[in-house]
């Protein structure tokens, strides 16, 4: 897990090929293999990263590495390399606070209106990919803030599923250290944490909304059973699969929903050309897709 | 609006004499843009630039600033204008002499967020008219950094109301048009059409700035209405907007602006959305660098 000081010691570093055009190349690469989109003001964060990889290689420059990416026979397995560098640490707590924002603020309420009119009275949500549950937790924690305040009287859920066994363990365990909790804020902490040695651990309120399960998303027959989801959450996942695994998870992900669900990505990740069935839509800070009530969906001819 | 409700806020203003003062050097500036950027004369645009002595200290504090890292610092105002580059130059006489149209003391909203959300309109206007091949991307970057030139009448005429409003919206979480409409009665987009009239703004523009909320008939205004109305709602959703949290979705592929464009444009059904959305991010930076050297003073 990367602390500040190797942080700013990855942008000193990278600042002395910034400028490098090359960059911009293996931005849009990137993009066009995972959807994830480097802007170029966090540049110094792509370029830092890279940089590791390109020690590891031996490339000297950054049109050297673009190499290695692009001519060498083992490009795809350095792609690969390349986005675990650029995804990695990206887990905590609270760590999209537009997004958090956006569900909150919007989706939430839009959601429960709608289900309110139903006699409907409780939210389904989906954390696919869920890694060691930071996610889960903090989607946990907003609801529970919701349902004391503008939801009284509703109940959630929330189904949090990883490939990986060890994952889904240490989500289950439920502790975190220092640096995964430095986004949650004061009150939370006090409300929802106690500490545990040098960790810190999820009170078991919070606990009992979430159920971790093992669930490989390339499993067709499993994920058939993936209904009545309100909102999805699957960030830095998808960047992983190839074109046909991706357009299949996505048809999954989108009968899982229920009409007017919502699918988060990672903050910077995009469907383009995957799905012509979600729709974009955006809000301060965040997009996400979304399932049209009508699942008819709208012809446009040219 | 109406013609009757423009002509009496139009009569109001020209009483209270409250309208702002065009800044001397934005007519011959605009004339002087309003040419294929190869034949924009630097000359002119060097000699705009030292007419005004704080503007002309403006880029001469920005070309020696940590950004464009010059191995020799600009000791004329020619040697700035060369290494900061027309565009930026001109960004920066527009924002620094409208910021000049009304005095310090009269803001109603914070200037630094006035400006960067017109400055940011402005760019992703151009970018947007880039993108979908737009004739004249220079013409839709004015269009975006005047769009809301209304907001500067609005704190000159009613000044006390205005203040109410912008409580209003960002208390309300509401839009600052919807707040206008109930507290004023009008928008600073009717109030910017008339300052654009007295100024003489080309009559395009005038239309940006009155329509850029109200795009119910896409037709009325052509296109460079709804690529502000698009651009600004962009802006708003990506961190340069009115400095409140706006609670709401927008669907751009289903707007009206955007498949009014999609139609007279049809190059638009190949844009990325998210990824241009994503990019808006590498605005900010350069938005608040502009902001940041138009108010160190």
């Amino acid at each position: 897990m990367p602390n500040e000081s190797t942080v700013l010691k990855e942008e000193a570093a990278a600042t002395e090929n910034l400028g490098d055009p090359a960059w911009i190349r293996i931005r849009d690469l990137i993009y066009q293999v995972s959807g994830i989109y480097q802007a170029e003001n966090k540049f110094y964060l792509l370029v830092g990263r890279a940089n590791r990889r390109m020690k590891v290689v031996g490339a000297r420059t950054p049109r050297e590495y673009l190499d290695f990416l692009t001519a060498r026979p083992n490009r795809e397995s350095e792609m690969r390399n390349l986005l675990n560098e650029i995804t990695i640490g990206e887990t905590c707590l609270f760590r999209s606070l537009p997004q958090i924002d956006a569900l909150r603020r919007v989706v939430i309420p839009s959601i429960a209106e709608a289900k309110k009119k139903m006699a409907f009275t409780k939210l389904r949500l989906w954390s696919a990919g869920c890694s060691t549950g930071e996610e889960s937790y903090t989607l946990a924690m907003i609801l529970l803030e919701e349902m004391q305040s503008s939801l009284k009287g509703w109940t959630f859920e929330i189904v949090a599923t990883d490939l990986n066994d060890r994952s889904v363990a240490k989500a289950q365990e439920g502790v975190y250290n220092d640096y995964a909790v430095r986004n949650v804020p004061a009150e939370f902490m006090k409300k929802y944490f106690t500490k545990v040695g040098s960790d810190y651990r999820v009170a078991d309120s919070v606990r009992t909304h979430i159920t971790f399960s093992r669930l490989n998303m390339l499993d067709d027959s499993k994920m058939l059973f993936m209904r009545g989801l309100d909102v999805i959450f699957c960030c830095n996942v998808l960047i992983y699969f190839d074109g046909k695994s991706k357009t299949r998870t996505i048809q999954h992900f989108f009968n899982a929903l229920m009409p007017n669900g919502y699918f988060f990505l990672g903050h910077s990740e995009s469907l383009h050309g995957i799905s012509e069935k979600f729709r974009l839509v955006h809000f301060p800070g965040a997009t996400a897709y979304w399932k049209p009530i009508e699942t008819i969906s709208k012809a446009v001819t040219p | 609006m109406k013609t009757e409700t423009l002509d009496r806020l139009r009569s109001r203003i020209v009483k209270i004499d409250a309208m702002p003062a065009i800044p001397v050097i934005l007519r011959p500036l605009l004339h002087c843009l309003d040419q294929p950027a190869e034949q924009v004369n630097m000359n002119r645009i060097v000699e705009l630039v030292s007419y005004d002595k704080s503007i002309a200290a403006q880029c001469m504090r920005m070309a020696n600033s940590a950004l464009f890292m010059r191995n020799t610092p600009a000791e004329t105002v020619r040697s700035a204008v060369m290494s900061l580059g027309m565009w930026r130059v001109r960004d920066l006489l527009f924002s620094s002499s409208l910021s000049q149209v009304i005095p310090a003391n009269r803001w109603v909203v914070e200037p630094a967020v006035f400006w960067r959300h017109s400055l940011g309109v402005a760019l992703v206007s151009r970018k947007f008219a880039e993108m979908i091949d737009y004739p004249d991307p220079e013409k839709a970057y004015l269009a975006g950094l005047l769009h809301d030139i209304g907001v500067l009448v609005n704190c000159m005429v009613a000044p006390e109301e205005f203040r109410a409003t912008i409580e209003k919206a960002s208390r309300e979480l509401i839009p600052l048009d919807e707040a206008e409409q109930v507290t004023l009665g009008f928008t600073h987009s009717d109030s910017g059409r008339i300052l654009a009239e007295a100024w003489k703004i080309p009559s395009d523009i005038a239309d940006a700035i009155e329509l850029h909320h109200q795009i119910g008939d896409p037709e009325r205004g052509g296109p460079l209405v709804a690529l502000v109305h698009l651009s600004d709602l962009l802006c708003r959703m990506r961190d340069l907007g009115y400095g409140y949290y706006e609670p709401r979705q927008v669907d751009f592929a289903n707007e009206p602006g955007w498949l009014y464009l999609l139609m007279k444009f049809p190059g638009m059904a190949e844009i990325d959305l998210a990824r241009f959305t994503f990019s808006l991010d590498e605005y900010a930076r350069e938005v608040s660098d502009l902001v940041a050297t138009v108010f160190a003073s």
